[in-house]
């Protein structure tokens, strides 16, 4: 039994916001592209609920479906969501028309949720527990972040996408790693007063040798990516892990000009973006690779094959 | 000067270099805080100087650093430990 990626979507349905936007905090758009790449980013109106913009993401992959009944699991991966009672996998299954006998479920990993996501996810499908596993990442940061810290505020953004994942006879096994260090803590959590405290210059050092390790094991175990996509943190940040790829023979995505940093579901925006746009064939084996809060940390290799025309 | 401590100048000065092509030696002794280097380009000398040195240091303190003198002693003693 060997997993992959069968169809991926997106959703973005909030606002378009440029950097000219932070003038009011002092900051200017060379500024933010110099320390972040980041020139636009997406935040959701305030009462829009995260359930429908990640039921926004996975509808047309179940739409495409043959048979959507073979959904067995899904998993939402949020570090966003405000409501912690109930979670919001059994609102979203809901929404997209999912049976009762789904096993769906929350995952927050910060942003490494969506390594972690597809983790369990390709786990459960080769297992023989689901024909069919969903997982969605949806986010809006924009909600916990302080809009007026010239810090943050620039960086994060908001979005959504899903995978579907199934068993294939011609998909190689899944490969990861992942790893945490809670003694890490505070260098990113939310802070008393609404906010991310963010030490950015350990973040950044630490972040860079997370991912590039976690690239690299990947490319020592099992079958050798075709592509890696790295957690859209910050420009920065994706430079350094992208020379770091290119020892490595692959091309590295990144997709944060226009995104932002949107926390767990950077990975399958950037990806399913990056397939959009023609750069990437429809078929070849992805490596994910991820960094966060914490803290946490790893990667996922996975063999994708993906609908030629598929509804971004 | 000895090896480690010409690698470390020409590490930094490339380093330098990136924001300003026009930057010489002489310009290693300045301020950090005079020249156009933001805090990412601190870390990513930390971690150039680590690499071409082959030693670990602790950006703790390195961070805090404010004349780029004080990043020559600290590798020239770290490398030094062997």
């Amino acid at each position: 039994m060997s997993a992959g990626i069968v169809d991926i979507a997106t959703a973005k349905p909030g606002q378009i916001i440029d950097n000219d936007h932070f003038a009011s905090i002092g900051l200017t758009d060379e500024w933010i592209r110099r320390r972040s790449g980041i020139a636009s980013r997406s935040w959701l109106p305030e009462e829009t609920p995260l359930a429908e913009v990640a039921a926004e993401a996975c509808a047309p992959i179940v739409t495409r479906m043959e048979d959507p009944s073979s959904i067995g699991a899904l998993v939402v991966v949020s570090t966003s969501v405000q409501q912690r009672v109930p979670g919001i996998a059994q609102k979203v299954a809901q929404l997209i028309g999912l049976g009762p006998s789904v096993l769906a479920f929350d995952m927050n990993a910060a942003c490494c949720g969506f390594v972690y996501g597809l983790v369990t996810g390709l786990s459960l499908c080769e297992a023989g527990q689901a024909r069919s596993v969903l997982v969605c990442s949806v986010e809006a940061m924009s909600r916990l972040v302080d809009r007026t810290d010239r810090q943050t505020a620039p960086i994060f953004a908001d979005g959504s996408a899903a995978v579907l994942l199934q068993d294939r006879p011609e998909f190689a096994g899944f490969c990861q790693v992942a790893g945490c260090d809670g003694s890490q803590e505070a260098l990113m959590r939310e802070t008393g007063a609404g906010g991310i405290h963010l030490d950015g210059m350990q973040v950044y050092d630490r972040a860079v040798r997370r991912m590039s390790e976690s690239a690299q094991y990947l490319f020592d175990h099992g079958p050798a990516p075709t592509v890696m996509v790295g957690h859209q943190a910050n420009g920065r940040i994706l430079d350094q892990v992208s020379a770091f790829a290119g020892h490595l023979g692959v091309p590295f995505v990144n997709r944060i000009e226009n995104s932002g940093n949107t926390s767990s579901a950077t990975i399958p925006l950037a990806f399913a973006e990056e397939l959009d746009a023609g750069s990437l064939p429809a078929q070849g084996r992805l490596g994910a690779v991820a960094y966060g809060a914490g803290e946490a940390w790893g990667g996922v290799s996975v063999d994708y094959r993906v609908p030629a025309v598929a509804a971004f | 000067m000895s090896d480690i401590e010409s690698r470390i100048a020409d590490t930094m000065l490339a380093k330098l270099r990136e924001r300003d092509a026009s930057l010489g030696p002489d310009d290693l002794g300045r301020p950090v805080a005079d020249l156009d280097l933001d805090s990412l380009d601190l870390v990513e000398l930390h971690q150039q100087l680590e690499q071409e040195l082959q030693v670990k240091g602790d950006l703790r303190e390195t961070a805090g650093f404010a004349f780029l003198d004080e990043f020559s002693t600290y590798f020239v003693k770290l490398a030094s430990r062997g």
